[in-house]
């Protein structure tokens, strides 16, 4: 993009410029878009879960709901409550936004498809997920709302002590990888599943399991969306937020989602990795990037509406007392796997290739256990051929 | 220690089992009826859309209240049942007839078994579906079955005095009335005669 | 200078219109940071002077208005009215209409502790079972809507018996169903009950004793919940109960003390399989016969006054009836479960987290309407 500036005759500074304002709003478009898609997407996989269609009437199968939804929020009332502290109050929303929507900029798509490839790309995507944090207490606080003030402290509580287990479940790849960049630790990573990150060793399931468990914390999804329960505080944080404020808090929140599925999947699954014959192709990269970021966002909607949410207290107790501890293992086992190991690759090989033959025999207990229950739901009841007793 | 990996352990299995019956949930048929398009007054739509494990309305749902003058003796048991007083019946005098059913049937009284007789007509029949409730007490007092419930639920109007329900025309209504002056005159007028055939008689019998 | 830093509780408004109190309840709550200090519950918010209402309405026309005292569970409701007036003036029922009656009771009881439990878990944050639940409710709508063309407030259960006969074809679907529901409930208690970060939130969560369930007079589930054995249903049978089969499932502190959150619970669930064995057992011994004993059409029972209670799915509600020959009632009080359970709530809530007191007010079963009628 900046060479075809400078070849249009502009100076350096102004092609720098303006190339960076270009792709600034092609990623903010890829994210309202993906974050609108994503609450389409949430709402008919409840749906379908509990046995109810979701939204299918604005558009085809429904997928301008968000559309719908976002032109409706343009157009409401934008109230400031009496009392509150204004500036914070109109400025929190952004720190989320920003939050959210600066990770994508070193995101890896595919192969050789990234905006910035830094070579601290995982630590700025890290450090930058953490002013989310700084938002949602700036909501709470100026609400002048007991509840939002619950909630904001919550949260605060919540996502700062989750950064750890996200960070220390970071470290096993890293580890293996030896770098930090995003398209380093993607590299690293083969397209077989048993070269992924996740199967290479018992420690780096582990590690994984914690990361993941961090993440769903960090995007304030149930089990740990204390901070806007909505059973308990009608909104939490953001109770007091209408219109186009409420809006950027909830697209922020959805494509967070995103971003950590994305994360997820390129950390641990192999994001965009190709076989040899095509390794090229960026196109077919991203799509295999999408798919696999799609089955991280389907599973974390699926613990969603299947979970119910922790109390405060139990909470933290999960992070302090078990997922920092076997973080620590993993990190200090997977080190000490990898020093005894270090000359033989074969057996490393073969120890993936075991955790993925032992993950498959948990998949497939489960998929019988899913057999079982749809057999059992779908007893007959109503049938049109009950003898008339 | 042994509490800790229970814990563990217990979290995991409780995940586990607890997808596994969502996952299954997806598999299963929605029951969301999209109402205005499916027909739901009766069964059939509903089972062949639905692998009938849903059911439509019933015959004897309790819907809107509908009567059918032909068959009303205008006894105004319906207006003493009613708890609200959203009934209000007023009636004259008229000829003694028999009632008969869209079949041509005699219509019996359900409690007593015998004939029924209409010996009043109603002048005004009005029910306010603004107010009722639908617990059906009128329809359980009545004893030719003049007064049913619907299967039609959807009556909204665009005034308070439209959800008033009319069931007397004002025509039948100046007739019923005209019958009923009739009916008095000539009783009148019987009467007037029979007193005089009296005096008649009584002179008559003086003389 | 060592001067201690001045903190007062917060006071929080859990107000009439909140997602997750069962209804228009208010509670005042005073938090020292989210630990309560104070609850106060403020109700009333619901009252439509019902008990009123009665001494303006007829005998049988206020039946309806009994539908609306509790609307989850209207066939129970109907029936505790209906059997004080009908002991009161000395009626016998035929037995059919005697059956049928408990299997109607008994269906809306497994209805009504379906949304018990599927609102405690959406209080919870788990929004699919209450739904399935519900999904599976619609089904014994669809059967009671068979019987009586109603699906919330039934005015089914009349004074003398029963309005209309079963129709044909009820006993195949009512048993077709029971088979489905069991193995359903037993998958939805797969999903939530038996979950391990649900009975953390409700195990060990304000427990009551024995001695202070009895002596704050909970009934029913709340009162089981806690280990005492007592039950309408076999301690004052009426109806046909006698010659049911069936058990009084108790809270034993399984998972956590006696009488927490998680009992009160469990008893729910396990009452649900106890009433379709109560419905199985009916529907085959059913006999026939007349639905309605012969009444007139205006009852004037005689001078007197009379206290009769039934198990209703939120304890034991009674009616005391005071009759003075007229064509309405001169006077009568309704007594019902959720309000003692509601005046228990200050008492345990002390000390707990705001979270937990949503899980107080979903285990205890607070209905609003039913109660500030």
């Amino acid at each position: 993009m900046e060479s075809l500036l400078l070849g249009l005759g502009l100076s350096v500074l102004s092609a720098k410029v303006l190339n960076a304002i270009i792709i600034g709003v092609i990623i903010l478009l890829v994210f309202v878009t993906i974050g609108g898609i994503l609450t389409w997407v949430e709402r008919r996989v409840s749906g379908f879960i509990q046995s109810r269609l979701g939204p299918n009437r604005v558009g085809p199968q429904g997928v301008l709901q968000w559309v719908a939804d976002g032109v409706k929020l343009i157009f409401k009332e934008d109230l400031i409550p009496d009392g509150s502290d204004r500036i914070l109050f109109r400025i929190a929303p952004y720190f989320c936004l920003i939050g959210v929507f600066c990770t994508l900029v070193v995101m890896p798509w595919g192969t050789g498809v990234i905006v910035a490839d830094l070579n601290v790309g995982l630590f700025y995507f890290i450090s930058i997920t953490s002013l989310v944090v700084i938002g949602v207490l700036m909501a709470g606080w100026s609400s002048n709302n007991k509840w939002s003030l619950l909630g904001g402290m919550r949260a605060a509580a919540q996502i700062v002590s989750y950064e750890i287990p996200v960070g220390m479940g970071l470290l096993v790849p890293i580890l293996i990888a030896g770098t930090l960049s995003m398209q380093g630790i993607v590299g690293a990573q083969g397209w077989l599943p048993w070269d992924w990150m996740l199967f290479k060793s018992p420690f780096t399931v582990i590690s994984f399991i914690i990361f993941f468990i961090g993440s769903l914390a960090e995007a304030n999804r149930i089990p740990f969306d204390l901070p806007e329960a909505e059973s308990e505080l009608v909104s939490g944080y953001c109770t007091e937020y209408s219109g186009f404020r409420y809006a950027v808090f909830f697209l922020s929140e959805w494509a967070n989602l995103f971003v950590m599925g994305g994360l997820t999947t390129v950390v641990y699954l192999g994001g965009g990795n190709l076989p040899g014959i095509v390794a090229d192709n960026a196109i077919l990269s991203v799509v295999v990037f999408g798919i696999k970021t799609s089955v991280v966002v389907f599973v974390v909607m699926w613990i969603r509406w299947t979970l119910p949410r922790f109390r405060i207290d139990q909470l933290m107790k999960l992070s302090w007392k078990y997922l920092l501890p076997g973080a620590f293992l993993a990190f200090f086992g997977q080190a000490i796997y990898m020093l005894l190991t270090w000359e033989y690759q074969k057996v490393q090989y073969a120890v993936a290739v075991v955790v993925f033959v032992l993950f498959l025999g948990v998949l497939l207990k489960f998929i019988k256990r899913v057999a079982v229950n749809i057999k059992e739901q779908k007893l007959p009841v109503n049938s049109p051929n009950a003898p008339l007793a | 220690m042994g509490g800790y990996f229970q814990n563990i352990k217990d979290g995991f299995q409780s995940v586990f089992e607890g997808m596994s019956v969502t996952l299954a949930s997806m598999f299963v048929r929605p029951v969301t009826v999209q109402y205005p398009e499916v027909d739901i007054s009766t069964n059939e739509t509903i089972s062949r859309n639905y692998k009938s494990t849903l059911m439509g309305m019933p015959p004897n749902y309790r819907g809107i209240l509908n009567v059918d003058l032909n068959l009303c003796t205008a006894c105004g048991l319906c207006q003493k049942a009613c708890p609200i007083e959203c009934i209000v019946i007023d009636n004259v005098k008229c000829d003694k007839t028999g009632l008969t059913d869209k079949d041509g049937v005699a219509v019996k009284n359900r409690f007593t078994q015998k004939e029924a007789l209409k010996t009043r007509a109603s002048t005004r029949f009005d029910i306010n579906m603004g107010k009722c409730m639908f617990c059906g007490l009128c329809v359980i007092a009545c004893p030719t079955t003049a007064i049913k419930h619907t299967n039609k639920f959807e009556f909204n109007q665009s005034s308070l005095e439209e959800l008033v329900l009319r069931f007397v025309s004002d025509e039948e209504r100046s007739k019923a009335e005209a019958r009923a002056n009739e009916i008095d005159e000539e009783a009148a007028r019987k009467k007037a005669e029979k007193a005089k055939k009296e005096e008649k008689a009584k002179e008559g019998e003086v003389e | 200078m060592s001067a201690a830093l001045k903190t007062e509780f917060l006071t929080i408004n859990m107000g009439p219109q909140h997602p997750s109190t069962h209804g228009v309840i208010r509670f005042i709550i005073k938090t020292d940071g989210e630990i309560i200090h104070e609850c106060d519950p403020d109700v009333g918010y619901l009252h439509r002077g019902i008990e009123k209402i009665a001494e303006t309405v007829s005998w049988q026309g206020f039946v309806p208005y009994t539908d609306r005292i509790d609307y989850v569970c209207s066939m129970n409701a109907n029936l505790s009215y209906c059997m004080a007036v009908e002991k009161l003036m000395g009626l016998e029922i035929p037995e059919r209409a005697e059956y049928i009656r408990v299997i109607v009771c008994e269906l809306n009881r497994i209805s009504s502790h379906a949304i018990a439990i599927g609102a405690a878990n959406m209080d919870m944050g788990a929004f699919t079972p209450f739904v399935h639940l519900l999904r599976e409710r619609e089904h014994i709508n669809d059967l009671l809507e068979m019987i009586c063309g109603a699906r919330l407030t039934y005015n089914y259960i009349c004074i003398g018996g029963v309005n209309y006969d079963l129709p044909v074809g009820f006993r195949a679907k009512t048993e077709e169903f029971l088979n489905h529901f069991e193995v359903v409930v037993e998958q939805i208690h797969r999903l939530i009950s038996y979950n391990r970060i649900f009975i953390k939130r409700f195990a060990n969560v304000a427990s009551v004793s024995p001695e202070m369930a009895m002596s704050y007079n909970l009934v029913g589930p709340n009162l089981r919940g806690s280990g005492v054995n007592f039950d309408v249903r076999k301690a004052e049978p009426y109806s046909v109960y006698p010659e049911l089969d069936f058990d009084i499932p108790l809270g034993d502190g399984c998972e956590g003390t006696l009488g927490d959150c998680y009992d009160r619970y469990m008893v729910r669930a396990k009452e649900i399989k106890e009433s379709i064995k109560i419905i199985r057992q009916c529907l085959e011994k059913i006999p026939e016969g007349e639905i309605k004993a012969v009444v007139k059409s205006v009852i004037k029972p005689p001078k007197g006054h009379v206290y009769f209670r039934t198990e209703t799915p939120r304890g034991d509600t009674g009616y005391f009836i005071y009759s003075d020959g007229q064509s309405s009632p001169y006077r009568l009080k309704i007594r019902t479960g959720s309000f003692t359970g509601m005046s228990i709530i200050p008492e345990i809530a002390k000390g707990v987290f705001i979270a937990d007191l949503v899980a107080i007010i979903g285990s205890l079963d607070i209905v609003a309407p039913e109660l500030d009628r």
